[in-house]
């Protein structure tokens, strides 16, 4: 079956949690085309400006701007629309799960995870599962 | 009277749960148990300790604290690239580890899940230092063996509300 390439983007103030969900997408056997990163909030905000990507990864807990208000803003200004959102964070309450979802997010992976986990989320969103 | 979060924290300040914590996030972030171990961790010529702070429904710190043998090794078994160095690659996963382990320890205290925020991480080098509160409600310190290596984690509680 041929699956098109798929620019991601994945929201995190630790270099290191990014490369970790960079891996577990490439392991869950995604399409990577390109990988953009941004480690705030803000950062992603500007990136989506001028940049295109089918699918976003963000930790909710970062500094300048939080996971769940770059949510709303990426929401309200219309810069990614119909691109699913994936929550990736420590934080793994019904209340902030309930909380991502109003804000617009389609999914929410739990620190700690396995990249069976990563695929498990994130391929049903693509249509790829 | 108690109140429901002094109540269930007091029932479960013992160590299973930061335990159980801390083997999850090992064994899912770097393919290794860590198991607990009675004996202490011997100060090295370099520590290095994160901290999360804890602030909600109860208020305090968790710290991870290691040599810098274990931290390279943390790091490397996250990234797959040994580091050569203590650089801001191997702080960012000692950091991102304790948040895990913060994290997962909360989850496992229902009115702590929702009522307690974590900090972002923070990370302190040096020799022969201790962290201090101002009051101290209860501290859960436990030492772990990862591989050859051992850390340090301790649940610092200063107030419950």
């Amino acid at each position: 079956m041929f699956m098109s390439e798929i620019a991601a983007l994945i929201v995190d103030d630790s270099s290191v949690m990014r490369k970790i969900v960079e891996r577990a997408l490439r392991q869950a056997g995604l399409p990577l085309s390109k990988v953009h990163e941004a480690s705030s909030g803000v950062e992603a905000l500007d990136l989506l400006k001028s940049e295109r990507v089918q699918l976003i990864l963000s930790d909710i807990n970062m500094p300048m701007m939080d996971g769940l208000e770059f949510l709303r803003q990426l929401r309200s200004q219309d810069l990614a629309p119909d691109v699913p959102v994936v929550m990736i964070t420590t934080e793994s309450s019904e209340e902030h799960v309930k909380e991502a979802i109003v804000a617009g997010a389609q999914g929410y992976i739990r620190k700690p995870f396995t990249a069976e986990q990563v695929k498990d989320r994130v391929l049903p969103l693509l249509d790829l599962a | 009277m108690a109140t429901p979060a002094r109540e269930i924290l007091q029932e479960s300040a013992h160590a299973a749960h930061l335990d159980d914590a801390v083997d999850e996030v090992f064994r899912l972030m770097m393919g290794a148990p860590c198991t607990p171990i009675e004996v202490g961790v011997a100060d090295s010529k370099e520590t290095i300790t994160a901290v999360i702070g804890l602030a909600g429904a109860m208020s305090g710190a968790c710290t991870l604290r290691c040599d810098l043998q274990t931290a390279l090794r943390m790091a490397e078994c996250m990234v797959g690239i040994r580091p050569a160095e203590l650089d801001a690659m191997v702080k960012d996963a000692i950091g991102e580890v304790c948040n895990m382990v913060a994290g997962a320890w909360k989850g496992k205290h229902g009115v702590l899940s929702s009522g307690c925020m974590l900090s972002t991480p923070a990370v302190v080098t040096g020799t022969n230092y201790q962290l201090h509160m101002q009051q101290q409600e209860f501290r859960i310190d436990r030492n772990y063996r990862f591989e050859s290596h051992t850390l340090n984690v301790s649940i610092i509680c200063e107030s419950i509300q």
